[in-house]
């Protein structure tokens, strides 16, 4: 519901028909929380321009923490103006409160202003789109000395001029530094988020307001109303702590850079991120650590933000390497990073960091290795990690398992020590499939080696074998019991292919019908 | 004496003539790999270029693991005769198509060995697109720390994409392999090979002896074409001329093939 809705008298949880009993004209729209949800993650994402913590409060509630962030803006109410303002431009309605805790914050942006419409979302009126409600918020976390929050409500329409917002109001919902009693003793006790029905037990004995809580001896009111009551009260105080989830990991080395007038060329973009790189590298250098994974974080000017990660094998630091993997990454993911009007804010963040010590290099700069490990973060770039892999042998026999394909930037040179046992002893095929091939095989006898077989409808006439190489199950695999033996040939047709076919089954005692299956190609 | 100093002058100006051109290796400075097998060499003119791109085709879907074959034993051989400057030996690259290999079968680690390489010095890239395959490959030929960069393609190459994969090795000086489908389109690669499996000739126990391949020089840009049938000998990471293994077989006792393999280790590390 928005504002227009409320003032012609309309009231949520009012039936659709009396609603349109008394304005036949009425819009309505459907509630759709998952298209919500998707709005509210992306006016999360774009709050990340003011503070890397930026936690969801569904249904309508962002909340940043903007501890040690405000001075960067001028200071808080700066900062809320700013949020403010920006969101507006953009046709939200937006409620927002700084405070010294999530509960506080929640309670003044929400409960501040009686004269602001509350939730609703089902009913509009025919000259307003779909409204959405946002809230966001902001609250304390243990290790700041201080911790302020910025709580807002927003609805998309363009009413608020016309409630006569003015900067002075807004300023009313930033809580000083320890005012959270007396800031919360005047809000309703439905302010302390809690459940209606608790709400509804509070008004029925004339608590109506938080004041009447605040001095009452806590122990009846928990035996009364439940301890959740005693719990949001504590958290809206400060008391008990409460802590929010950040949505991203939070980075270990930021830099960032505002544009004046907005960039959108691939060139520029790049050449940002690589000044932030050297400024990056100097923070990374004085604590002897480099970047493993880093992000870069574009803010389109229309609201939109664009991620970018790249990850690397090994820690590095140099800022024309980062550049050249974003350019890879860039290249690989084309138009999903549509610069639209143009980014106005770049933000360079190292998500992960490992110790990296400094390395004295000789003056011939040919250092084979050091090149295939750049190489790899450049292909893993452009076409992720999960395509770039090394075989490590595994000490087993069963051959599908023999090797594991890991991420080369997770292989060291320990782990592809060479195996030594059944895989160095024997030969192996060149390819095996994933899936072993079933093919008609004949054989002399039962448990002998097949004459000709037929694999992907081509008849193969068999002119040497070696074999069988009995492999079975290991037992501490095969927990059901189940998985037959298997005899390996090593064949060699006609024409001089190479193959390795299996039985499955050893005749007579495992089964009466064995079955035959091509699983490698040998050279 | 003199005669010295003019090969000297010339090999100079062929230099400066490749430094005036862009490219980092001049021609005749480039090295090759000896096949081992004297009609072969000759006809490369001393061995398989590196710093270039050359083809391999199968000479049908049956014989796919012999040209793989092939293709590996090659990437050894570059791995080997190729001394790292610092730090362990050059990697090998080896690219396919994640779809395409349930035609091929994926590349199986403990295979390699037999192969003469390490698995530790082996990079597997399985991209989903195949288009992605020639970006990798040309990256990978454009770095000096790759020896040998195999590519499994599913679709056929231009001339452009040949001559940018041949510019690419010539910069990083490794060994590009195209393990292709006979195409009709002209081809920037040095040469081409269509390879087949031969029959092998039984070892003393009546197991599978050598491979066999039989290999058909389509295309030489120096030299003359010709076809040839060799054998590789896993235990010596080597190939050998079926003629002079007719004569003369290698006594199969255990204890003279680990002193062989002990050897061959010895060199490839």
């Amino acid at each position: 519901m928005n504002d227009a809705a409320a003032r012609l008298g309309l009231k949520v949880g009012m039936a659709l028909a009396d609603a349109r009993a008394m304005h036949p004209r009425l819009a309505v729209a459907d509630a759709d929380p998952p298209a919500d949800r998707l709005l509210l993650e992306a006016v999360a994402d774009w709050c990340e321009r003011y503070t890397p913590l930026v936690g969801l409060q569904p249904p309508d509630g962002v909340i940043l923490d903007i501890s040690g962030c405000a001075h960067l803006l001028g200071g808080e109410a700066a900062l809320k103006r700013d949020l403010v303002g920006r969101l507006r431009q953009h046709g939200f309605a937006v409620l927002a409160a700084i405070a010294d805790t999530v509960g506080c914050a929640w309670a003044v942006a929400r409960y501040g202003d009686e004269s602001l419409p509350r939730k609703g979302t089902t009913i509009a009126l025919p000259d307003d789109c779909h409204p959405e409600r946002l809230a966001k918020r902001d609250e304390p976390g243990p290790k700041y000395p201080r911790d302020k929050g910025v709580a807002g409500d927003h609805g998309r329409l363009s009413r608020l001029t016309a409630l006569g917002w003015d900067d002075d109001r807004k300023n009313c919902f930033i809580v000083p530094p320890g005012g959270a009693r007396e800031a919360l003793a005047p809000l309703p006790v439905a302010a302390l988020r809690l459940a209606p029905e608790v709400v509804t037990l509070l008004a029925q004995v004339g608590l109506k307001h938080i004041a009447d809580l605040l001095d009452r001896p806590r122990a009846t009111l928990a035996a009364r109303f439940g301890t959740e009551l005693i719990l949001r009260l504590d958290q809206a105080l400060g008391v008990d702590q409460e802590s929010i989830t950040p949505r991203q990991p939070l980075p270990c080395y930021v830099a960032e850079q505002r544009f004046a007038d907005p960039i959108a060329l691939e060139r520029d973009v790049l050449g940002t991120i690589q000044r932030l790189g050297e400024r990056l590298k100097i923070t990374l250098e004085r604590h002897g650590e480099g970047a493993r994974l880093i992000e870069a974080a574009l803010f389109r000017v229309d609201g939109k933000m664009l991620r970018i990660s790249v990850a690397t094998s090994r820690p590095i630091r140099e800022a024309a390497l980062i550049r050249r993997l974003f350019a890879e990454r860039l290249a690989a993911t084309g138009d999903a990073h549509d610069p639209g009007f143009g980014f106005d804010m770049i933000r360079l963040s190292v998500i992960v960091a490992e110790p990296l010590n400094p390395v004295q290099t000789g003056f011939d700069s040919s250092d084979h290795a050091e090149e295939v490990l750049e190489l790899i973060d450049r292909l893993a770039a452009r076409v992720g990690f999960r395509c770039v892999l090394r075989a490590v042998p595994h000490d087993t026999h069963i051959p599908e398992f023999a090797a594991l394909e890991v991420r080369a930037d997770r292989t060291t040179d320990k782990d592809a020590s060479p195996v030594v046992g059944p895989a160095s002893s024997t030969l192996r095929p060149l390819t095996l499939f994933a899936r072993p091939e079933p093919i008609e095989a004949m054989a002399e006898v039962p448990d002998g080696p097949p004459v000709r077989f037929r694999w992907r409808h081509v008849l193969h006439e068999v002119a040497a074998v070696e074999g069988p190489e009995r492999i079975a199950m290991e037992w501490w695999r095969d927990e059901i019991g189940t998985a037959l033996t298997r005899d390996y040939f090593r064949i060699e047709s006609r024409e001089g292919a190479r193959f390795w076919v299996y039985r499955e089954g050893l005749y007579e005692r495992e089964t009466t019908q064995p079955r035959w299956f091509l699983h490698g190609l040998f050279a | 004496m003199r005669a010295g100093a003019a090969t000297e002058r010339l090999s100079a100006l062929k230099r400066e003539v490749a430094a005036i051109e862009g490219t980092r290796i001049a021609l005749e400075d480039r090295r090759s790999l000896p096949l081992g097998v004297p009609g072969i060499d000759a006809a490369l003119g001393g061995g398989l270029a590196f710093g270039a791109a050359h083809e391999l085709e199968p000479a049908g879907p049956v014989h796919l693991g012999a040209t793989f074959g092939f293709a590996l034993a090659l990437a050894g051989g570059v791995q080997r005769t190729r001394p790292a400057v610092t730090g362990p030996a050059d990697d090998v690259l080896w690219i396919e198509t994640s779809f395409a290999t349930a035609e091929t079968g994926r590349l199986h680690g403990p295979g390699l060995d037999a192969f003469g390489l390490s698995l530790r010095r082996v990079l597997i890239v399985r991209v989903p697109r195949p288009i992605d395959v020639l970006w990798v490959l040309e990256e990978a030929l454009g770095c000096r720390g790759i020896a040998a960069a195999i590519a499994v393609l599913t679709q056929n190459l231009d001339l452009t994409a040949t001559r940018r994969l041949s510019l690419a090795a010539r910069d990083g000086g490794g060994l590009g392999l195209l393990v292709r489908r006979p195409s009709p389109h002209p081809s920037a690669a040095l040469t081409r090979w269509r390879i087949a499996a031969a029959p092998s000739r039984p070892d003393a126990f009546g197991g599978l002896g050598p491979a066999a391949f039989d290999l058909t020089l389509n295309k030489n840009r120096h030299g003359p074409c010709g076809r040839w049938t060799v054998l590789w000998d896993h235990y010596d990471g080597a190939f050998l001329d079926p003629v002079s293994v007719g004569v003369a077989q290698a006594a199969p006792d255990r204890s003279d093939r680990a002193f062989r393999r002990a050897s061959a280790r010895s060199r490839a590390g």
